[in-house]
């Protein structure tokens, strides 16, 4: 079963690779053909030459990103489990935050960000809290989603093995609940990089948003893209790392 | 906790007339808003006896089982006793060993893993209850089958896996609703069989829920048929076929003649709940 998982795994990995490849061939072939300016599109030859001039700089800023995006992503799911661990166990507080927390969810969590920026700073304080925000509410509502899928007839199964309300929650509530809450996570991996990223735009010290911002302001566009090449790596890997957990220890559903 | 108290030697089982019950409902009732599912319920269970109950759908044999299972509260002004001590139906959680219609088996364990879900809840290291459960594996026909999860077992196996979870929970009483009712025909009668089996070397105490009359006949020590909603017992037939049963006996003559006379009572119960939801 694990192996037939891997060399479906390894062989849409091939598939990728081999697609972006061709996407770059592509790019390479029109930019230079059509000699577009470097604003509208540089060629790939030229982004690539100027990742590898300004790697340092690049990879000081992806790893604050990454930094700022993991830091947010495992408050935000830590936040969000609990709050609906928590909403689960007492039935009355539901009925109040549930209607709350989507309405809440339904605006961009972006449009708090100059709030958050005036509260915590222009440090990597203010984008944890951003990406935190946007992170526990989905976590907050698949894990809920999660735990509501359980069977009445299971939990009254182990109740009847005298189970407590605790021991339910844990041997059978949660697990229940796994495979959406990691499916939240794994969309949450790409959003954490995304909010990161914008707010970084919005003020900040350092960070891919903040070197995007700064290369647009100085019209150095091979930047910009080199910047957002990195930014996709980083989401890429983080994404495929959650995906990689879910398949390994998610294997029923 | 309840298994200090064990079966006194000097009480005969099968004796079940005189003796006292492992436990007795007196008068329970129970109602569902405008509903009454239960009405006067009379039932008292032997040590070691295998009690099955049969009846139209619908009769509250479910809410029988749940009320013994400690799930559900009765009406007040019932009787409930346990092994001669009034209880309510919440006391009797954790003290019976409980298997419902559907396996219940939970995808993310495996066979084993399953298998010591009750042990564990009662605070049972892992290590010794499968070693408890290793042990048992060949009885129920599952060994080398330990480390499979559910979706790779077959109706039958998954079923003998929740039989095993039920067994390894031991309790005095142990309440069985339909658990061969999603099995063919064929898996059906094997698994009959070999419950008796499990059963006589065990000697536990069963109420079995069944819609199958030969089924309540072929195992069962006693066949309660109940009545039609509001559910009570209409008919207590004793089962007197000797032990062990084999599996022609269900061609003898004195097991037409049971089940003919059971029948005649399910029948009768069967069109007074049709004309009650027919009007």
């Amino acid at each position: 079963m694990m192996v037939s998982m891997n060399s479906e795994t390894s062989r849409q990995i091939a598939r990728g690779i081999a697609g972006a490849l061709l996407l770059a061939a592509i790019w390479e072939l029109s930019a230079r053909g059509l000699k577009l300016p470097a604003y509208v599109l540089p060629s790939v030859s030229s982004i690539l030459s100027g990742m590898v001039s300004d790697a340092g700089n690049l990879f000081a800023a992806a790893q604050f990103t990454a930094a700022e995006a993991l830091a947010g992503y495992a408050v935000g799911c830590l936040i969000g489990m609990a709050a609906a661990v928590l909403i689960t166990m007492i039935p009355a507080a539901r009925a109040v935050v549930l209607p709350l927390a989507t309405a809440i969810n339904s605006v961009p969590v972006v449009a708090y960000s100059p709030l958050v920026l005036l509260w915590f700073g222009m440090g990597m304080a203010s984008k944890i809290v951003m990406v935190a925000i946007a992170v526990s509410f989905t976590i907050f509502l698949s894990t809920i989603a999660g735990l509501d899928r359980v069977d009445r007839r299971s939990v009254d199964l182990i109740r009847s093995f005298g189970a407590s309300r605790l021991a339910v929650l844990w041997r059978l509530r949660l697990p229940t609940a796994l495979p959406l809450i990691i499916a939240g996570m794994r969309v949450s991996t790409v959003r954490s990089v995304l909010v990161a990223i914008v707010t970084e735009m919005l003020g900040a010290y350092g960070g891919l948003g903040w070197v995007i911002y700064q290369a647009v302001l100085q019209i150095d566009f091979v930047k910009v893209w080199a910047a957002i090449i990195v930014a996709s790596a980083i989401s890429l890997a983080f994404f495929g790392a959650i995906s990689f957990i879910e398949r390994r220890y998610v294997f029923w559903k | 906790m309840s298994s200090t108290a064990k079966l006194e030697p000097q009480e005969p089982i099968g004796a079940y007339a005189a003796e006292r019950p492992l436990i007795e409902l007196r008068n329970v009732s129970k109602t569902f808003g405008s509903v009454k599912a239960l009405s006067d319920l009379e039932v008292a269970i032997q040590p070691g006896e295998l009690v099955t109950v049969v009846g139209p759908s619908g009769c509250g044999k479910s809410t029988l089982f749940n009320i013994l299972a400690g799930l559900e509260e009765p009406d007040p002004g019932n009787i409930l006793r346990l092994k001669g001590k009034s209880s309510s139906a919440s006391d009797l959680l954790g003290k019976v060993s409980f298997m419902p219609q559907r396996d219940l088996l939970l995808p993310w364990r495996n066979v084993i893993d399953n298998a010591i879900l009750a042990l564990e809840v009662e605070g049972m290291s892992r290590t010794e209850a499968r070693k408890q459960a290793r042990e048992m594996l060949p009885e129920f026909g599952l060994a080398g089958f330990e480390a499979q999860y559910p979706n790779q077992l077959s109706g039958g196996m998954r079923q003998r896996v929740a039989l095993m979870r039920t067994f390894l929970f031991k309790r005095d009483l142990m309440l069985l609703d339909e658990p061969f009712g999603a099995l063919d025909a064929l898996t059906r009668t094997m698994m009959q069989r070999w419950l008796l089996d499990v059963w006589q070397k065990h000697k536990r105490t069963v109420l079995f829920i069944t819609h199958d009359v030969d089924e309540a006949i072929f195992l069962g020590d006693r066949v309660l048929v109940m009545t039609a909603r509001p559910g009570k017992v209409k008919l207590e037939q004793v089962v007197d076929l000797p032990r062990p049963r084999k599996a022609d006996i269900v061609t003898s003559s004195e097991f037409i003649a049971l089940k003919k006379t059971l029948l005649e009572a399910i029948e009768e119960e069967s069109m007074k709940s049709f004309q009650v939801s027919g009007h």
